[in-house]
C-alpha cells in the first residue's frame, strides 16, 4: 500500500526552484530515507511534505487525502526536528502531552499513553523535568516520544542525530528503528549520513540538485548504482572513466575496455559508444589471484586497518585503484611489488558518465 | 510565500492592520507638520522656511540647540567614560554605589531633576541662599549654567552604560596581546582599547545629543533668556493654537531634520563597530589601594551624590513647609502630601490610568509587531519596520503638535479626550518596546513553533501557546520599562492634553512655573514611587531583570 505519494513536485524560494519535478512513492509503514549532500534539498523537500513550505506545482498525497494545499496543523504529521525543538517552558510530560491535549483526549487518558511512551523511549525516570535539565540525547527521545505519541500517519525527521556525538548517534539510531517497527509508521528520514541511511532504510532516495538521482533498497543503491554519482556517494568506490568503442546492450558478462585489457562487467541499462564510467568498489578488486583477465599493477601505498588492508595500485596506462582486502593474507602485499589484479566481474558496473 | 498565499494569512491582514493604525496615528500626523510648514502663513508673508530663514530668533535658538547639544554631551562624555572606565577594570571602596547610577536616569523623570536643581541653586534656592548669606554669589542659574549642568547630569548616565558594556565585552587578551609586543601599556591601551570602545561611546553620545534637542522639561524650566529649539516650538504652538499652525511645523520639521541626521550617523557608527567588538572574558577588576582609590572614591561618590541629589530634595521639599513660593527648610510638615492626596488627586488618578492603558496597549502592540517583523514576513514588514522606528526621530514636543494639529477637527476629533494622550503615550514608546520584544524573539527558534503546528495546533493558537509563554518574562520586564518612562512621559502630554486631564509631570510643571515647589516636591514624591514601586515588586518578588533588555 502506498503512503505518500509525491507528484511531478516543484518548490521555490523566492524566484529560485529548489526542488522540480520530483517524483516519488512511499509504501506504508516503511522507512524511507532521504540522503544527499548539503544543499540538494533534502530538508526543502521535507518541510514540503509537512505544509511548512508551499507547493508551486505538482501534488502531494498522504494515502488518499490530498495535502497540496491542506494546512500544516492538519495534516497529521509527526516532525523530529534537528534542534529538537523541545517546548523550554514545558515539563518533558507537558512537552509530549502536548499532541494529545491539541487532539482534545481526556487527561486520564493522556497520562498513560504518555508514560508508555516516556518508557519506549526510555526516559520514564523524568516526567517533570525540563528540557534544560536533559542531556542532548534526552532530548531527543523526548522529541521523539512526542511526535511519535500522537501516531502521526506519517513520521518526518530532518537530521534528528547529527547533534550527537558518535556513540549517542548509534545508540539513538537503534531506538528509531525499534520504535518505528514496532509502530509501523511510515518515516521519511532525511541525513547526510551514508551509514546512517545504509543502517536504517528500507529505501534510499538519493537526491542531487533538486531531483532523485536514485531510489531503490540500501543494497540496490551500493551494488547497482546508476551513476559514478551515487557510487561516490554511498561508500567507498573506483570510478574509472573508459571508452567504448560501441554500443552496449544491458546485461551481465560485457566485455569492457579496463587496464589494456578486457574485463566482464554488468551493465544495468543500454549505453552508446564513447565515454562510460566503470565502477568498482574496493572490496571487489581482487590481488594476485589466479584468473585469466588479470592486470599487472603495482602497489603504491598500503594501509594496514587490524583486520582489512587498504591498498593504493597503479595501472600500466597509469590508473589508480583503491583496494580493500580482507581475509588470510590480507596484508601480504608490500609497497612497490607488482601484482596481478582481478575484478570481481559480478560486481563491476559499467554506467553512463 | 507566495503573494496570493500571504494576502490569505492572517499575519498580513495583521500587518496591514498595525500599518494602518501607525499610518494613522503616526504617519499622516507627520505628513501634515512637514505640508503646513510649507503652506504660506496668514498674513505674515511667505512659507514657514522663509520665515524661519529670515527671522534671526530662529536661526539663533537652531544654533543655541546644536551647542547646548555638543556642550551636553562633551559633558557627558567626560563624567561617563571615565567612570565607566573605572567602574570596569577597578576595584575601589564604595564601588557598589555606582552600580545604581543607572536607575537615577530612569527613576528621577526630568522634570523632577529640573525642579529639585532650582530648589538647590535658583534664585532662591538653598544652596544660593545659604551661600549668598557669607556674601558668596554664584551666577544665575537660568540659562547655559543650569541648561548644561542639569542635563550633563541627567544624560551621563547613557554613555556610562553604552562604555561600560563595550568595555566588558572587550577581551582584555588583546590589550594583554599589545603589551606582549613591547609596547607600554599606556600606549597598549590607547591603541587597542580605544578603536573598540570608540563605536560604542559615540553612538551613546549621539543618543545624548539626540535627547537634548528634543529635551523640554529641562530646556524649558531653565532655559531663561536661551532661546532653543524645543521651547520655541511649544511657544509657538501655544500660541497659534487657534489659527494656522505654519511656524509650529516648520520648528518641528527642522528638529525632526536635526534628529534624523544625528540617528543616521550613528546607525552608521553603530554598523561600522558591530564586528570590531570581539565578545570575550571581561577584564578582572584590579584592586586599588592607596591614594589612588581614595581620590577614585571620592570623585565616584560625588557623580553618585549628584545624582542622587534629586531623590533626596523631591523627599525633603514634600515634607517641608511652605509659604507662597519660599521654603521654609527644616520645618517638617505632612500638609503638602495631605493636600495632593485630599484636595487636588486628580492627577495622581489620571496618571495612573492613561499610562495603566498605554502600557497595557504598548506591550500588546509592540509583541504583536516584533512577532510579525521577526518571524512573519511578509511584502508589508518593511513598510512596518520602517514606520515603527520613525518615533525615534520626533521629540513628545513635535509628536504632539502633529497629533493635535491632525486630529483636532474632522470625522476623527481627539483634541480634548484622554485618548490622545494615551496614543501619544504608545508611539513614543513604540520602537523601544518593538526592539526589546524582537530580541527576545530572535532567540527563539521557529522550529519550536513548527513543532507545534505539526502537532495540530493551528498557527495562530500556536503562537499563544509556545510562542508567548517564552516571551512572557521579557515582555514584563519591557511592561515595567514602559511604565515607568510612561508615568513620567511630559514633553508630548503637555502639548496634548486639555484641562482636566493633567497628569502628575504636567501638574508638576505647572507649579514649578508658579514657583511652588513645595506642593510640586509632593506630587514629585508619589511619582517617584509610582515609578520605583513597580520595579521593586518586580526585581525582589518576580526575579525579573528588568535592566537586562535596557
Ligand atoms: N529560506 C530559503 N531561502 C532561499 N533559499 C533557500 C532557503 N532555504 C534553503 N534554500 C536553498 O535551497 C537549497 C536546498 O536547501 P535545503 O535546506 O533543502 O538543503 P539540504 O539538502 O537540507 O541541505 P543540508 O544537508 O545542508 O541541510 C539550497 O541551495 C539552499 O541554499
Ligand atoms: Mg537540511
Amino acid at each position: 500500500m502506498v503512503a505518500v505519494t509525491i507528484d511531478k513536485l516543484a518548490v521555490s524560494y523566492g524566484g529560485a526552484r529548489v526542488i522540480d519535478n520530483l517524483s516519488l512513492m512511499i509504501e506504508s509503514g516503511s522507512f524511507f530515507t532521504l540522503l544527499g549532500p548539503s544543499g540538494c534539498g533534502k530538508t526543502t523537500l521535507l518541510r514540503t511534505l509537512a505544509g511548512f513550505l508551499d507547493v508551486a506545482d505538482g501534488r502531494l498525497l498522504l494515502g488518499e487525502r490530498d495535502l497540496t494545499r491542506m494546512p500544516a496543523h492538519q495534516r497529521d504529521i509527526g516532525m523530529v526536528f534537528q534542534d529538537y525543538a523541545l517546548f523550554p517552558d514545558k515539563t518533558v510530560f507537558d512537552n509530549v502531552a502536548y499532541g494529545l491535549r491539541a487532539r482534545k483526549l481526556s487527561e486520564t487518558a493522556i497520562k498513560p499513553r504518555v508514560g508508555e511512551y516516556l518508557e519506549r523511549v526510555g526516559l520514564s525516570g523524568f516526567p517533570d523535568r525540563r528540557p534544560a535539565e536533559l542531556s542532548g540525547g534526552q532530548r531527543q527521545r523526548v522529541a521523539l516520544a512526542r511526535a511519535l505519541v500522537i501516531q502521526p500517519q506519517l513520521m518526518l525527521m530532518d537530521e534528528p542525530l547529527s547533534n550527537l556525538d558518535a556513540k549517542l548517534r548509534v545508540q539513538v539510531r537503534e531506538t528509531i528503528a525499534d520504535l518505528q517497527r514496532e509502530a509501523g509508521i511510515t518515516t521519511v528520514f532525511v541525513t547526510h549520513d551514508q551509514e546512517e541511511a545504509l543502517a536504517l532504510s528500507d529505501r534510499i532516495g538519493l537526491m542531487k540538485q533538486g531531483k532523485l538521482e536514485q531510489v531503490g533498497t540500501p543494497e540496490d543503491i551500493y551494488r547497482t548504482p546508476v551513476s559514478a554519482y551515487v557510487a561516490d556517494f554511498v561508500g567507498a568506490a573506483n570510478t574509472v572513466a573508459i571508452r567504448l568503442a560501441g554500443p552496449l546492450a544491458a546485461g551481465d558478462g560485457q566485455a569492457v575496455p579496463f587496464g589494456g585489457a578486457l574485463v566482464s562487467a554488468r551493465v544495468p541499462k543500454p549505453i552508446g559508444t564513447g565515454n562510460a564510467v566503470l565502477i568498482v568498489r574496493p572490496e571487489d578488486v581482487m590481488l594476485d589471484l589466479p584468473s585469466p583477465t588479470a592486470i599487472a599493477a603495482v602497489v603504491a601505498s598500503k594501509q594496514y586497518l587490524g583486520g582489512t588492508t587498504h591498498y593504493a595500485v597503479t595501472l600500466s596506462d597509469g590508473t589508480r585503484l583503491s583496494v580493500a582486502l580482507h581475509g588470510p593474507g590480507h596484508s601480504a602485499h608490500a609497497v612497490g611489488a607488482t601484482v596481478s589484479l582481478a575484478l570481481d566481474a559480478a560486481k563491476v558496473l559499467v554506467v553512463e558518465s | 510565500m507566495s503573494l496570493p498565499r500571504q494576502i490569505g494569512s492572517v499575519w498580513f491582514w495583521l500587518t496591514a492592520a498595525l500599518v494602518g493604525l501607525l499610518s494613522l496615528f503616526l504617519l499622516y500626523p507627520l505628513v501634515n507638520m512637514l505640508a503646513s510648514s510649507f503652506a504660506s502663513a496668514g498674513g505674515r508673508g511667505g512659507s514657514g522656511w522663509g520665515i524661519f530663514l529670515s527671522d534671526p530668533r530662529y536661526l539663533t535658538a537652531l544654533g543655541n540647540t546644536v551647542l547646548l547639544g555638543l556642550l551636553v554631551t562633551l559633558g557627558a562624555a567626560l563624567i561617563g567614560v571615565p567612570l565607566a572606565y573605572f567602574a570596569a577594570r577597578y576595584n575601589f571602596p564604595g564601588k557598589t554605589l555606582i552600580a545604581v547610577l543607572p536607575l537615577t536616569t530612569l527613576v528621577v523623570p526630568e522634570v523632577i531633576a529640573a525642579q529639585t536643581w532650582l530648589m538647590m541653586f535658583g534664585n532662591n534656592g538653598l544652596i544660593t541662599r545659604s551661600l549668598g548669606d557669607v556674601g558668596i554669589a554664584i551666577p544665575s542659574f537660568y540659562g547655559w549654567f543650569g541648561l548644561t549642568t542639569v542635563m550633563t547630569f541627567i544624560y551621563y548616565t547613557y554613555v556610562y552604560i553604552g562604555t561600560l558594556a563595550a568595555i566588558r565585552g572587550f577581551d582584555v587578551q588583546l590589550e594583554e596581546a599589545a603589551q606582549g609586543l613591547g609596547t607600554s601599556p599606556n600606549t597598549a591601551r590607547w591603541k587597542v582599547l580605544v578603536p573598540v570602545v570608540m563605536p560604542a561611546v559615540l553612538a551613546s553620545c549621539l543618543l545624548v545629543f539626540t535627547l537634548v534637542v528634543g529635551n523640554f522639561a529641562v530646556a524649558t524650566i531653565l532655559g531663561g533668556r536661551v532661546a532653543l529649539l524645543s521651547v520655541i516650538t511649544y511657544q509657538a504652538f501655544v500660541s497659534e493654537m487657534g489659527s494656522d499652525p505654519v511656524m509650529q511645523s516648520t520648528l518641528a520639521s527642522v528638529s525632526i531634520g536635526l534628529v534624523a541626521a544625528v540617528l543616521f550617523l550613528q546607525r552608521w557608527i553603530v554598523s561600522r563597530g558591530r564586528y570590531e567588538i570581539t565578545m570575550g572574558r571581561g577584564a578582572k577588576p584590579q584592586r586599588l589601594k592607596g591614594l589612588s582609590a581614595l581620590l577614585l572614591a571620592l570623585a565616584a561618590s560625588i557623580v553618585v551624590i549628584i545624582s542622587l541629589l534629586p531623590l533626596f530634595t523631591v523627599i525633603a521639599g514634600a515634607f517641608t513647609r511652605a509659604r507662597g513660593p519660599v521654603m521654609r527648610w527644616g520645618e517638617w510638615t505632612t500638609l503638602n502630601m495631605e493636600r495632593v492626596f485630599l484636595n487636588a488627586p486628580d492627577p495622581i488618578i489620571n496618571t495612573l490610568i492613561f499610562a495603566g492603558i498605554a502600557t497595557l496597549i504598548s506591550v500588546v502592540v509592540s509583541t504583536l509587531a516584533s512577532y510579525l517583523i521577526v518571524k512573519k514576513r511578509t511584502v508589508l514588514t518593511p513598510a512596518l519596520d520602517y514606520i515603527a522606528s520613525l518615533p525615534l526621530a520626533l521629540s513628545g514636543t513635535v509628536l504632539g503638535i502633529g497629533l493635535v494639529m491632525s486630529f483636532n477637527t474632522g470625522w476623527l476629533t481627539l483634541t480634548g479626550t484622554a485618548m490622545i494622550i494615551v496614543i501619544a503615550y504608545v508611539i513614543r514608546r513604540l520602537p523601544f518596546g518593538i526592539r526589546n520584544a524582537s530580541s527576545t524573539l530572535y532567540n527563539v527558534p521557529n522550529s519550536i513553533e513548527e513543532a507545534s503546528i505539526s502537532l495540530g495546533v493551528p498557527p495562530v493558537q500556536s503562537f499563544f501557546k509556545v510562542v508567548l509563554p517564552i516571551m512572557v518574562p521579557s515582555i514584563a520586564a519591557a511592561a515595567i520599562l514602559v511604565w515607568t518612562t510612561t508615568v513620567s512621559e511630559l514633553s508630548a502630554s503637555i502639548v496634548v492634553y486639555s484641562g482636566g486631564k493633567e497628569t502628575m509631570p504636567i501638574q508638576i510643571f505647572r507649579l514649578i512655573d508658579s514657583n511652588l515647589m513645595a506642593q510640586a516636591s509632593a506630587y514629585g514624591l508619589v511619582l517617584v514611587v509610582t515609578i520605583l514601586l513597580p520595579i521593586i515588586i518586580a526585581t525582589t518578588i518576580f526575579k525579573i531583570d528588568v535592566f537586562a533588555s535596557r
